[in-house]
């Protein structure tokens, strides 16, 4: 007997509306917390459900984003918790993958805003890239010589890396600082270690992310100091390329430049 | 030489179970969502731990009881898992934690009724069409029931006969809701359809009050619960049997006392010897 059509769906409803009901009221009772109209339940117990349900997520959430829980407010962490358990529906199938869910309600209700917290989404997504790089799937080494010319090999970078922008400084100053008053552009490299696979932070330069960014696509040293050399209007190409050096040398030590292509 | 007795495989103690000899199981239970798509340091430990041990796989968002459809890329991801990693039994819940295309992750009850019964058995069949191996669930524990018109074994024996599943049989669930329910655990085991019992669980729970006892698995298993076992191991073929500790972990000798302790009382009785992966 055929019982599913191509895309997955059952051909036969066989679940009856009322016991759908049943079940629904269960879960939002879990998600919400508002008493639920069930049949036949042991009263005293029920409680259980959401007591359970809710401090898995939020133990989830505490864990992933450490700093945001504790420079919030107790009541205002709470109310936030509360209300995306609640509004959102969780799509991932993986409990830690979660929190990116939470970043996202975050940013599209604008809460940063509303709390008058300015730097939240940077937080959390900073907070969540740690875990995000520490956890992202392997992706294959390059083959590299380990001699090779600076200025005209192509050099290899961890590709186990993320390369981000943000708008206050979270990952150099806390929350507690007066971080809301250091709007501007910062940059910030995140890599994962290969043989340790601890996540690392690199606080970049304008300069140093372009340099990095042509790096990915392939071009030589030579060419992207030249043109960085025009563009930013530094014109002493010898000071440029000496910075470059040093900065890439460092990177090296860190393993994030990984040597030349081969 | 313990030959059945696995433990739950858990980061809390992932490197001194590699590095060590203070904990030797026969084969090791993970849950699959903990870990696919996963890299760097975690998939170094998976890896060592998948060259070290036989592995077994006990999954927890497949909500096979849930109203909603099935989540069939999940299932192929979990099967892409299992191949990966040679893993033989795939293990999940008769319970759901996904309603209405949200995800809950925990295990609420099932209401123990005939529709649901038709219902989840068709979306077994769909299930294990796509992982071409048979399903392998377990009675949960639970604090209430809700809306039910049957019992719980009655509902449990339903869809393990329709579906053509395999039943993971947790003794400590049957304890601690005989416990909650008031009901006989040993008459409780007596009507599951015992044949089908291809996996065992075992674990420690934490009595809250007079009247409840939380399923924490955080604590070590009870006498009461090893004798429970050791009644139940008549009743059945020799199985794999999985020794669930997730919080609160103790010295690995600890859970080390507890296997030998589940293996003195299989190894009397199941002379077969059989593989796992
Ligand atoms: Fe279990």
């Amino acid at each position: 007997m055929l019982l599913f059509q191509k895309n997955g769906k059952p051909i036969m409803q066989l679940l009856k509306e009322d016991t759908h009901t049943q079940q629904a009221r269960l879960a939002d009772y879990c998600r919400t917390g508002n008493t639920p109209n069930l049949i036949d339940i042991k009263q005293d117990n029920l409680y259980q459900y959401r007591r359970l349900v809710f401090n898995i997520a939020s133990d989830t959430l505490e864990t992933a984003y450490p700093i945001t829980y504790s420079f919030l407010p107790q009541n205002v962490w709470e109310k936030l918790v509360y209300d995306y358990f609640a509004e959102h529906k969780c799509q991932t199938t993986q409990v830690w993958r979660m929190p990116l869910e939470f970043y996202d309600y975050c940013k599209e209700k604008n809460l940063q805003e509303t709390l008058g917290v300015p730097f939240l989404n940077d937080l959390l997504y900073f907070e969540w890239l740690e875990l995000d790089v520490h956890t992202m799937e392997d992706i294959a080494y390059p083959k590299t010589k380990e001699i090779g010319s600076w200025l005209t090999d192509v050099i290899v970078l961890n590709p186990e890396h993320k390369l981000i922008q943000l708008s206050y400084p979270v990952h150099t100053t806390a929350p507690t600082e007066n971080l809301d008053e250091k709007k501007g552009n910062y940059f910030l490299l995140i890599y994962r270690e290969k043989q340790t696979g601890n996540v690392q932070f690199i606080d970049l330069s304008m300069l140093y992310v372009f340099i990095i960014e042509n790096i990915i696509n392939g071009i030589t040293l030579n060419i992207i100091l030249e043109e960085a050399n025009t563009l930013l209007q530094i014109n002493d190409i010898d000071l440029l390329t000496q910075h470059a050096l040093t900065f890439l040398e460092d990177l090296k030590q860190r393993e994030f430049v990984l040597g030349f292509l081969s | 030489m313990n030959h059945s007795i696995g433990i739950g495989f858990r980061k809390d103690f992932a490197e001194e179970l590699l590095n060590t000899n203070d904990l030797k199981p026969a084969f090791i239970e993970l849950a699959p969502e903990n870990w696919i798509g996963m890299g760097g340091y975690w998939k170094k430990e998976l890896d060592k731990a998948a060259e070290k041990f036989p592995i077994t796989c006990h999954g927890l968002s497949l909500s096979i009881g849930s109203p909603d459809e099935v989540d069939v890329n999940f299932v192929k991801q979990v099967k892409q898992f299992l191949k990966h990693y040679n893993v033989k039994i795939y293990s999940e819940h008769l319970s759901y934690s996904k309603c209405d295309n949200a995800h809950l992750y925990d295990l609420l009850p099932i209401p123990f009724r005939e529709d649901a019964v038709k219902h989840i058995v068709q979306r077994i069949k769909q299930v294990q069409d796509i992982l071409e191996m048979p399903l392998v669930l377990e009675n949960v524990s639970y604090y209430t029931s809700v809306a039910a018109q049957m019992k719980e074994e009655e509902f449990i024996s339903a869809i393990v006969n329709e579906s053509g599943c395999n039943m993971l049989l947790d003794v400590n669930n049957v304890y601690v809701n005989a416990f909650n329910h008031n009901y006989n655990a040993k008459e409780f085991i007596k009507k599951l359809p015992l044949h089908k019992v291809a996996y065992v669980h075992i674990a420690g729970h934490e009595q809250v009050s007079d009247t409840l006892i939380i399923d924490t698995h955080g604590q070590a298993v009870i006498d009461p619960v090893f004798e429970l076992f050791d009644y139940a191991s008549d009743l059945i073929k020799p199985v794999p049997v999985l020794l669930e500790r997730d919080f609160n972990i103790p010295e690995l000798s600890e859970l080390q006392n507890e296997i030998n302790r589940l293996d003195a009382i299989v190894s009397k009785k199941w002379q077969t010897n059989y593989a796992i992966a």
